[in-house]
C-alpha cells in the first residue's frame, strides 16, 4: 500500500473516532473497506479541476434568465419590475441553444439565456463547451416540499441554510461535519497525490484560502492571483534560494539564522511549529511556481520575464484587474500549459491538479440590477477567456472550470435585491464537458411541471405543492426559496469521475452520496 | 520600582546567563545544538499574587503585548514602577482618542477633502499614541483602543463595502462608537453598533421594510441573522465554559429559520435621520423608500438612524408605517417567536402592538439575555487580546465576571481586567507552555514596530490635486509627524487584503466574517490536536511572504535620518513615509569595533525585552548572538555607523522567526 494512502486513512479515522457526527460515521467505515483496497493511482494523461467560488451567493436565477415560455410567465410574476424591483428583461438576453425538449433541455419546455452583458459565456455554451447544472444545492439526501420534508423539519437538513459561512462551508467541504474539515478539493487532492512528483504543487488557491484546499495531507498552496509571493531575503546570485540552500543567499548569514528558527518541528510551542511550517511551505513552494509563470511569460521589449503582461494568453484577458477572477484565471492557465510542457525545470510530471479561484460581490441584497450588472461581465469574461486560452494551445479538455457559490437567492425582492436563498444554477465549461445543454432536474422553473416542485413559493403559494403555508411569510415559502434538486455530493462527485477517481473513493469522499439514485450528473 | 524576592532571582540569573552565553559564540555545534527551544524556564514567577506584579521587566512587556499595540522601553519602565492595577486605573481614565476629530482637523483645518486613507491615518493615529497634530492632549488610550479594535473584529463592517467606501465618516463615527463603549456595557454597545448609518448599510437595516406581498417584497434578514449569529449569541448553545452544549451527542442550534425570518419583520423602519435637506417643503415622494446614497451627506452618517413608523414633523409621507409592528394581519408577523432559552421574556414572544423602537428594545434585550452572550463574547475577546486557546475555567471566569456585570455602565471594563488578570492571562506561558498564546495579527506587528521603534511621518508634499470633475483637492502632508500616511505602502498596511505590505488594515476586512473566524484552524498539528488558531486564516503562503518582505523594508530602511528628496515634486507629489529611529539602539549594538570582540548579546537582549517579552529561547538567542557577533566595523556602508548592520539584522530576524510571531 501506498504510504500516502496508508495516512489518508490512518488520518481520517482519528477523525471518525474524535467526531460527533451520525452522518460521517457510515462514510468512515466504507473508507476503510475501500481505501485498503486499492492501489495508489497513476495516469498517463494531464487534468485539473479549477473551482470558481462565487462569494456572498449568486442569484443565479437572474443569470440563467428564463427568456420565454411558462418559466418568463412565471419569472414576470415572481419579480418585480421597475424601482425596487429584479427584473431582468428578456429582451437582450443572450439565448442558450439548448435542446428545447427532452434530454439537455432545461426541461419546462421554457427558453432561457444569458444577461446582455455575458455573451462570451454564451457564445463558449453555444459551442458546446459549456453546460448548466440546474438547482444544485446543500442537501443531505433528496428533500422535497411536496413529501413534507421541508417544513416541518422531518428530513434531515443541512445545518444553517442561509447562513454564508455555514453554506460557503458546505459546498466546500461536504458535508462540513467532517472532523477535522477538509474540503472535497483537498480531499480529492490527498487521494491522487500519488500521481504527481512528490513536493509539486497538486492543490492552489489564489487569492485567498478556504476549506476547499484544505486536505488531511495536502495543505494548499495559496498564492496571489498573479504571483507566489517570495521572501526577498532568500535572493542570491542565481536566483531565490530555500533553507536547503541558505549559504546560496546574498547575506548567507542572516539566512543561515533565519532558516534554523524556521527549522521544522524544533519550536517549542504548537503555535510556533504551525508558523515555521507555513513559511517552510510558502517558502519551497513559490519558487516552483514562478519557475512555472516565468516560462508563461517570457521576457518582452517591455517587462522583464515572469511580468503578466508579457503572458501567452494575454490576447484572451484584456485589461485585467491583476487581483480580482481574470487575473487568477489567467495565472491558472498558464500554470497548466507550463505543466504540459516539459520543460519548466521543477515542473514536470504533473498528472492531476486542483485549483481554486474566486471572487466576490454577490450578496445582492439591495440595488441588484446594478450590482449584479457590475460583476457578472467579470465572470462571463474571465470563464470564456480562460478556455479560449487553453483551447489555444489544444488544452481545452484538459481542464475543467465550475462554479460555486453560497447559495442561491430567493425569488422574491426585498427592496431592490433578493435574501439568502438555497438552491442554484451552475456553469462548467471545458473542452471535455457535454455542453450546450442543462442538467440536473432541469431548471423546472414553472412548478409542478417537472421534477416536483422545486420553486416552494411564487409570487402566490398555490396548492401545486399541497397544502400552502398559512403564513406567507413562512420563511421556507412566501420567501421563494429554492430547494435544490441535484445536491452538492452529486455536482462534485460528477467532476471526481472525470477526474480519474474510482466509484469506491468518490463513495468516501462523499459520505451521503449513497442517499441520491444518481451518482452521475453525465455533464462531462 | 516594585520590588519582590523574584526581582533579585532575576537579576542573579540574568548575570548567570550572561556568563553562559559570553562563551556562546565560541561554542562547538554540538553545544549550540543543544540549546533549549523553549524560554528559559527558570523565569517562571508567580510565588507572589501575580496581580501585584510585575515583578520584571519581561512580565511587564508581556502584559503590555496583550494590552497595548506594542510594548516599548517607556511604556515597561512605567509599568514597573506603578504595577498592573494602577495601570489599568489610568487606562481606564485616560481620554478617548476619536478618529472623526482627526477627520474633522483635516477637512476644516488643513481644507482636504478626505477618504479611507484619512481614516486609516486616525487609526494608526491612536494606536501608535503619542502628540495630537490638532494640538489636543496626547493619546494614551492605549487599552481602549486595544479592546476597540479587538470590538471592531468582532461588531464587523468594512470599506470593502462600495458604499461605505465612499463615507469614512460614517466608518470612523462607528469606530469611535467602539472605542467610547470599549469599557461599556455590551447592550448599550449593541443597540448603538445597530443604529450606527455605517451598520445599516453594510448589513441592510437601513432602509429595511415590512412586507409588501402585493409586491412581493420582504424583509431583509441580513442584519436580523448577523446580529444573533456574529454579535451575540452564535449558532450553538454554549456552556458557560464556552464549549457547546450536546444533546445526544449533537449540538444544539441556538435558532431556526424561522426566528432570523421574525428578527427581520423587528428589525424593519429604520432610515436616515435627516431624509429632507429642504426641511419643511414637502416633497411628493415617499421619504422613507427615496432615501439612500448617494442623497446623503457625510454628516447624516454621524447621526443614529431613526424610525419611520409614527408622524414626525418635516415628515410628511412616512405614511403607511414602514415598521413592522404586528398589526397588519395581511403582511406582518402578528405574533413574533425570537430566540427561546431558560429564563426567557414573555416566552421570547414580542407581541404586535408596539412601536419600531420598543420592539427594537425587545428584540436586543432578547438577544441580550440570552445565555450564549457571555462565553461567546468573553472568548472572543480573549482571543483577540491573550491566547487562541483559552482553558474552560478560564472562559469561565471572565464570562462570570461578564453575567456578573450585565447591568453595569462599566461592564467590558470589569471584562477587560479578568481577561488580563486572569491566572491563565499572566502564568499561561508556563501552564500550558506548548499551546498558550497566539499568531500576531499581521497589523499589530506593524504598530509594534513602529511603536517601539519611535516611528513618526516624514517628508510627504503639501500639493493641490485636479480632480476628474475639475475641482481640487488639497493635501498637506510636508512635515506632519503625527500624520501616518505612507502606511499604505509595502512597507505598512494595505488597503487591498491579499497584496502587499502586512495584508490588514483596519475596518478592511473581505467579509462580515471578519479576517478570520474564531474557529480558524490551520492543517497539520493544530487541526490534529483540535486547537484552533484563528489569525492563521490571514497567514497565507503568500501573506506570509508579503510579511516578511515588508519587515525587511521596515527593518533595513525608512531611517528619521534618511534626507527627504521629494518635498520640492509636484509632479508626483508624496504622502510621505513612516519612518523610525534605528540609531537609538546604537549604544546597545556594539561601544568597539565589533566582531566577537564588541559582542551584540545586549543589543539582541534589549530586543527580547521590547520584542518577545524576555521570551526568546536560548536557541534562538545563541543564533543571533552567533551572527551579529560577526558584523564588525569593517561593515560600515559609506557614513553609516557598522552597528546599524546589526540593529537592522536583528529586526528583520525576529519580525520573522516563530518565536516572535507567535504571542505568548
Amino acid at each position: 500500500m501506498h504510504v500516502d494512502r496508508r495516512k489518508f486513512i490512518k488520518d481520517t479515522l482519528c477523525a471518525a473516532m474524535g467526531g460527533v457526527s451520525v452522518y460521517s460515521a457510515l462514510g468512515q467505515m466504507k473508507l476503510l473497506q475501500a481505501a485498503t483496497a486499492q492501489a495508489a493511482y497513476t495516469f498517463s494523461d494531464y487534468k485539473a479541476l479549477v473551482c470558481v467560488f462565487l462569494y456572498g451567493g449568486n442569484d443565479s436565477f437572474n443569470m440563467i434568465v428564463p427568456a420565454s415560455g411558462g418559466a418568463r410567465t412565471a419569472y414576470n410574476a415572481t419579480r418585480p419590475t421597475g424601482s425596487g424591483g429584479i427584473n431582468v428583461s428578456a429582451s437582450g438576453l443572450h439565448l442558450l441553444n439548448a435542446p428545447t425538449s427532452g434530454a439537455g433541455s432545461p426541461g419546462d419546455a421554457s427558453g432561457y439565456g444569458l444577461p446582455p452583458n455575458m455573451p462570451e459565456l454564451a457564445t463558449v455554451f453555444n459551442a458546446g463547451k459549456a453546460a448548466i447544472v440546474a438547482n444544485v444545492g446543500t442537501l443531505i439526501r433528496p428533500t422535497q416540499r411536496a413529501a413534507n420534508q421541508y417544513l416541518p423539519d422531518s428530513a434531515p437538513l443541512p445545518p444553517q441554510l442561509f447562513s454564508h459561512s455555514d453554506q460557503t462551508s458546505y459546498w466546500q467541504s461536504s458535508p462540513p461535519t467532517n472532523q477535522p474539515v477538509t474540503g472535497w478539493g483537498g480531499r480529492i487532492a490527498d487521494l491522487v497525490m500519488s500521481a504527481n512528483p512528490a513536493g509539486l504543487p497538486i492543490l492552489t488557491g489564489l487569492g485567498g484560502q478556504d476549506a476547499f484546499t484544505r486536505g488531511n495531507n495536502v495543505s494548499g498552496y495559496v498564492m496571489n492571483s498573479y504571483s507566489a509571493a517570495s521572501l526577498g531575503f532568500l535572493n542570491g546570485n542565481n536566483g531565490a534560494v530555500t533553507c536547503s540552500n541558505p549559504a546560496g543567499a546574498y547575506d548567507s548569514g542572516a539566512a543561515t539564522a533565519f532558516c534554523n528558527m524556521q527549522q521544522s518541528n524544533t519550536q517549542s510551542n504548537a503555535m510556533e511549529r504551525a508558523f515555521a511550517a507555513s513559511m517552510n511551505h510558502s517558502i519551497n513552494t513559490s519558487g516552483i511556481i514562478n519557475a512555472a509563470l516565468a516560462k508563461a511569460r517570457p521576457v518582452s521589449a517591455q517587462y522583464g520575464v515572469g511580468d503578466p503582461r508579457n503572458s501567452i494568453f494575454k490576447t484572451f484577458f484584456t485589461n485585467p484587474s491583476g487581483y480580482d477572477l481574470d487575473s487568477q484565471l489567467q495565472t491558472v492557465a498558464e500554470l497548466i500549459w507550463a505543466a504540459n510542457q516539459g520543460a519548466v525545470p521543477g515542473y514536470t510530471g504533473l498528472k492531476r491538479q486542483v485549483f481554486f479561484v474566486s471572487t466576490g460581490g454577490y450578496d445582492t441584497h439591495s440595488d441588484e440590477i446594478n450590482s449584479h450588472a457590475d460583476i457578472l461581465p467579470l465572470l462571463s469574461k474571465s470563464l470564456a477567456g480562460f478556455y479560449n486560452a487553453l483551447n489555444s494551445k489544444g488544452l481545452a479538455s484538459a481542464a475543467t472550470a465550475f462554479t460555486c457559490s453560497d447559495f442561491g437567492r430567493t425569488m422574491t425582492a426585498n427592496n431592490g435585491g433578493t435574501d439568502h436563498g438555497w438552491g442554484s444554477h451552475h456553469l462548467v465549461v471545458g473542452g471535455a464537458v457535454k455542453g450546450k445543454k442543462f442538467y440536473g432536474n432541469g431548471c423546472g422553473f414553472t412548478a409542478g411541471t417537472n421534477y416536483g416542485v422545486i420553486m416552494p413559493s411564487l409570487k402566490n403559494p398555490s396548492t401545486s405543492w399541497g397544502t400552502p403555508s398559512p403564513n406567507q411569510n413562512d420563511s421556507g415559502d412566501g420567501y421563494g426559496r429554492v430547494i435544490p434538486t441535484s445536491s452538492v455530493d452529486q455536482y462534485a462527485a460528477t467532476l471526481a469521475a472525470w477526474f480519474g477517481l474510482n466509484t469506491s473513493d468518490i463513495n468516501l469522499l462523499f459520505p451521503n452520496l449513497s442517499n441520491f439514485t444518481t451518482k452521475n450528473l453525465g455533464f462531462i | 520600582m516594585r520590588t519582590s524576592l523574584c526581582v533579585f532571582a532575576y537579576r542573579a540569573r540574568s548575570l548567570a546567563f550572561g556568563l553562559i552565553v559570553g562563551g556562546g559564540a565560541g561554542m562547538s555545534a554540538n553545544a549550540v545544538a543543544a540549546l533549549s527551544h523553549g524560554p528559559d524556564p527558570l523565569f517562571h514567577d508567580g510565588v507572589e499574587g501575580i496581580t501585584a506584579g510585575p515583578f520584571n521587566d519581561s512580565d511587564a512587556s508581556r502584559f503590555l503585548a496583550q494590552a497595548t499595540f506594542g510594548p516599548t522601553d517607556t511604556d515597561i519602565a512605567h509599568i514597573r514602577s506603578v504595577g498592573y492595577n494602577a495601570w489599568l486605573s489610568e487606562q481606564f481614565a485616560a481620554a478617548a482618542s476619536h478618529e472623526l476629530t482627526y477627520l474633522d482637523w483635516a477637512t476644516n483645518t488643513l481644507g482636504e477633502d478626505i477618504g479611507q486613507g484619512n481614516r486609516q491615518e486616525a487609526w494608526f493615529l491612536a494606536a501608535l499614541g503619542g502628540h495630537d497634530p490638532a494640538g489636543g492632549a496626547d493619546h494614551t488610550d492605549q487599552l481602549r483602543q486595544r479592546v476597540a479594535f479587538a470590538l471592531s473584529e468582532i461588531l464587523v463592517i468594512s470599506d470593502q463595502n462600495t458604499t461605505l467606501s465612499g463615507y469614512p465618516e460614517g466608518m470612523a463615527y462607528m469606530y469611535d462608537m467602539l472605542v467610547d463603549n470599549a469599557f461599556g456595557n455590551y447592550r448599550q454597545l449593541l443597540e448603538k453598533v445597530t443604529l450606527s448609518p455605517a451598520m445599516g448599510v453594510y448589513l441592510n437595516m437601513m432602509g429595511n421594510r415590512r412586507a409588501d406581498l402585493v409586491n412581493n417584497l420582504h424583509p431583509d434578514e441580513n442584519y436580523g441573522r448577523e446580529i444573533n449569529q456574529l454579535f451575540g449569541i452564535g449558532l450553538v448553545m454554549l456552556n458557560i465554559d464556552g464549549t457547546p452544549q450536546l444533546s445526544g451527542g449533537q449540538q444544539i442550534p441556538t435558532y431556526t429559520q424561522n426566528t432570523i425570518t421574525n428578527f427581520a419583520h423587528v428589525f424593519t423602519g429604520w432610515s436616515w435621520h435627516d431624509c429632507d435637506e429642504d426641511q419643511g417643503v414637502q416633497f411628493a415622494y415617499d421619504q422613507f423608500t427615496y432615501c439612500f446614497p448617494p442623497y446623503e451627506m457625510p454628516q447624516d452618517f454621524r447621526t443614529p438612524m431613526i424610525p419611520f413608523d409614527t408622524t414626525i414633523p418635516l415628515y410628511p409621507n412616512n405614511s403607511p408605517s414602514y415598521h413592522d409592528n404586528g398589526t397588519d394581519a395581511t403582511n406582518d408577523v402578528v405574533s413574533k417567536q425570537l430566540l427561546l432559552y431558560p429564563g426567557v421574556i414573555n416566552s421570547g414572544i414580542l407581541v404586535a402592538n408596539g412601536t419600531a423602537a420598543s420592539d427594537l428594545q425587545f428584540a436586543l434585550d432578547n438577544i441580550y439575555n440570552h445565555p450564549n452572550v457571555a462565553p461567546f463574547i468573553s472568548k472572543q475577546l480573549i482571543q483577540r487580546l491573550v491566547t487562541s486557546n483559552p482553558s474552560t475555567d478560564y472562559v469561565t471566569r471572565v464570562a462570570t465576571v461578564f453575567n456578573a456585570n450585565r447591568s453595569s455602565a462599566t461592564q467590558l471594563r470589569e471584562v477587560v481586567k479578568a481577561i488580563l488578570l486572569d491566572p491563565e492571562a499572566r502564568l499561561g506561558q508556563w501552564r500550558n507552555a506548548d499551546t498558550f498564546g497566539k499568531l500576531r495579527e499581521p497589523l499589530l506587528t506593524l504598530t509594534h514596530f513602529w511603536r517601539a521603534m519611535d516611528a513618526k511621518h516624514m517628508c510627504g508634499t503639501n500639493f493641490v490635486q485636479t480632480n476628474d470633475d475639475n475641482s481640487t483637492t488639497n493635501y498637506k502632508y510636508k512635515n506632519q509627524p503625527y500624520r501616518y500616511a505612507g502606511y499604505s505602502t509595502v512597507y505598512g498596511a494595505d488597503d487591498v487584503q491579499y497584496g502587499v505590505g502586512v495584508g490588514q488594515a483596519a475596518m478592511d476586512a473581505l467579509t462580515v466574517f471578519n479576517f478570520f473566524k474564531p474557529s480558524f484552524a490551520p492543517s497539520g498539528e493544530l487541526t490534529a490536536r483540535g486547537l484552533v488558531a484563528p489569525e492563521f486564516q490571514l497567514q497565507t503562503d503568500s501573506v506570509i511572504a508579503n510579511t516578511g518582505n515588508s519587515a525587511t523594508y521596515r527593518a533595513y530602511g525608512l531611517d528619521i535620518a534618511d534626507t527627504c528628496d521629494d518635498q520640492g515634486n509636484t509632479t508626483y507629489p508624496e504622502f510621505g513615509d513612516v519612518k523610525v529611529n534605528h540609531a537609538k539602539d546604537l549604544a546597545l549594538a556594539g561601544s568597539g569595533q565589533g566582531g566577537s570582540a564588541d559582542p551584540s548579546d545586549r543589543l539582541v537582549d534589549a530586543y527580547n525585552k521590547r520584542f518577545m517579552s524576555g521570551q526568546m529561547s536560548p536557541y534562538m538567542r545563541d543564533q543571533l548572538i552567533t551572527y551579529l557577533n560577526k558584523i564588525d566595523h569593517n561593515w560600515a556602508n559609506g557614513t553609516d555607523d557598522w552597528r546599524l548592520q546589526r540593529i537592522y539584522r536583528a529586526l528583520y530576524l525576529i519580525f520573522t522567526s516563530p518565536e516572535y510571531m507567535v504571542q505568548k
